[in-house]
């Protein structure tokens, strides 16, 4: 197989590819072959016609189709090995010619990634950003494990007070008439959460358990979602039943045992912060990434295709659907229930594919201008703790892996995190 | 039928056939039903301008076809199987 490269305009590369006679001539005979199973002439019965019969009758060309779909994908494959050229796009294929004990030949133009031009990729002034989880931050937590832990319980009082729950009878009326939704029994409320309309929660600070209904003038606010209710005035009758308040556990060594596996509340404290620390930690870490890969591409120049474009929305799309199938939804069902569709979606999200392209194509280059490699052996180390996390032998993920074609693109990710670690180091 | 080409009607390709132009370089073909082995030589070698070594004939029954209820019959014709000298051959796919 003989090739030659050219280079088009936007970012295209055409391939002229030649095909040995042998080769030809093999997949001629290949093509005989599945065409015959599907041949009767007068004479023969199906699967019988020689092949010369069937060239005389319908045509040498018969067999020229079936030989070039053989030939054609298998040639082009070769092709890209020998130019070393890696396409973004599907080829394609045209001015075939073939022919018996000739060489055949056929184009492929296929678009490449685009060059990119590196601005400044070091230099930046760039610093992790510092974040230390302060006794605050803890407490933060803390609270809101308590608030979580709480439970209600009756006191010994007769008044009601901001922040009380409170367990009420209530009915609703408007112009002397109750009206749909407007009463119910036993409901809790809570004195100062904002949950009923303006003025009623208020009205019943100071009042008293009672058999007695107290009388609560309310006026519905204009932009109410009822519309018939919207702006008129009400009357509630309330009765108080019981007062109950929100009792928070107390923070000590007991309520660590309780919500956590520690048995003190200091060990309990010290694990907090050191996950707060970790994810705040990675979380810099990311932001520092980004930060600078932000910059860096910022100052590269590259043109972005469509076709990039196109093909980043297809990876993130199988991304999303990989997510939401862990979380056991089909990605149709995600969208009709989002009321959106895959290709709004695929609008939407344009303009983060292109800068993912980008970020992309620019790390890429980066690593090839700083002579970044990933050896077989970090490859390894990296199968080495995939194996160890998922409790797997390391020889079984590496087949595995292997037969999936999942090592190129490991091999991809760890250079692009070599290429990460570079920029970070340098800036 | 002065004319060789009014005694040979049309090659017959099937795949027995083959099988005996691949075997026994013979090949085989419709003739008038009057032509005799003689007249049959003379004009293969005519046509072909090949050497040609032995003629077997065989008269071919028509095959009985009916159409409802009405029969009728595909004419009798005669079948020539004619062996040619080793190294002769005969090109007779060119617009069957």
């Amino acid at each position: 197989m003989k090739v030659k490269q050219e280079r088009l305009e936007d970012n295209k590369v055409r391939l002229d590819v030649e095909v040995d006679i042998d080769e030809v001539n093999e997949a001629l005979e290949q093509a005989y072959k599945k065409v015959r199973k599907d041949v009767s002439l007068p004479g023969f019965r199906k699967g019988k016609v020689p092949r010369k019969v069937l060239e005389a009758n319908y045509g040498k060309e018969v067999l020229h189709k079936d030989a070039l779909d053989i030939l054609v994908p298998a040639n082009y494959q070769k092709a890209l090995e020998e130019t070393d050229i890696e396409p973004i796009s599907e080829p394609e294929f045209e001015d075939f010619y073939i022919a018996e004990d000739e060489p055949a030949t056929f184009t492929a133009v296929v678009e490449v990634k685009p060059e990119v031009e590196l601005g400044e990729y070091t230099g930046y002034d760039v610093e992790r950003e510092d974040v230390d989880v302060t006794e605050e931050d803890i407490m933060a937590v803390l609270n809101k494990q308590q608030e979580e832990q709480s439970q209600l319980v009756s006191v010994d009082r007769n008044e009601v007070q901001e922040g009380d729950h409170v367990i009420i009878d209530f009915e609703g009326f408007v112009n002397g008439e109750s009206f749909p939704g407007g009463s119910a029994e036993e409901f809790t409320l809570e004195i100062g959460s904002g949950q009923f309309i303006p003025g009623f929660e208020e009205q019943l600070i100071g009042k008293e358990v009672s058999d007695e209904p107290y009388e609560v003038e309310v006026t519905f606010p204009e932009e109410y979602q009822a519309e018939d209710l919207a702006g008129q005035d009400a009357v509630f009758e309330v009765t108080i039943k019981e007062i109950k308040i929100k009792e928070l556990p107390e923070l000590d060594d007991e309520f660590a045992k309780d919500v956590s596996d520690f048995d003190t509340l200091d060990e309990y404290k010290e694990d907090i912060e050191n996950r707060l620390q970790e994810q705040r930690d990675n979380q810099a870490a990311r932001n520092l990434e980004n930060e600078i890969i932000g910059k860096v591409s910022e100052a590269a120049k590259v043109e972005v295709s469509e076709q990039l474009i196109q093909n980043e929305l297809d990876q993130m799309m199988q991304q999303m659907a990989q997510n939401l199938q862990q979380q056991g939804i089909n990605m149709e069902d995600y969208f009709k229930y989002m009321g959106s569709s895959q290709e709004e979606w695929r609008e939407e999200n344009r303009e983060q594919a292109a800068d993912r392209a980008k970020n992309n194509l620019v790390l890429e280059a980066i690593a090839e201008e700083e002579g970044i490699e990933v050896s077989d052996e970090e490859i390894d180390e990296k199968l080495e703790e995939i194996a160890e996390a998922n409790d797997q032998d390391f020889e079984q993920v590496k087949a595995f892996m292997q037969m999936q074609g999942q090592l190129e693109s490991l091999r991809d990710g760890l250079k692009m995190e070599k290429t990460i670690d570079f920029l970070i180091e340098n800036n | 039928m002065d004319n060789a080409r009014d005694i040979i009607i049309s090659p017959l390709i099937s795949e027995k056939t083959m099988e005996l132009m691949e075997e026994n370089n013979a090949y085989t073909f419709k003739v008038v039903k009057k032509a005799n082995k003689i007249q049959i030589r003379q004009a293969i070698e005519e046509i072909f301008n090949v050497k040609v070594v032995k003629v077997n004939t065989m008269n071919m029954k028509g095959k009985r076809k009916r159409l409802g209820f009405t029969e009728g019959k595909r004419p009798d014709w005669k079948k020539a199987i004619i062996k040619l000298v080793d190294g002769d051959s005969i090109e007779i796919f060119e617009g069957m």
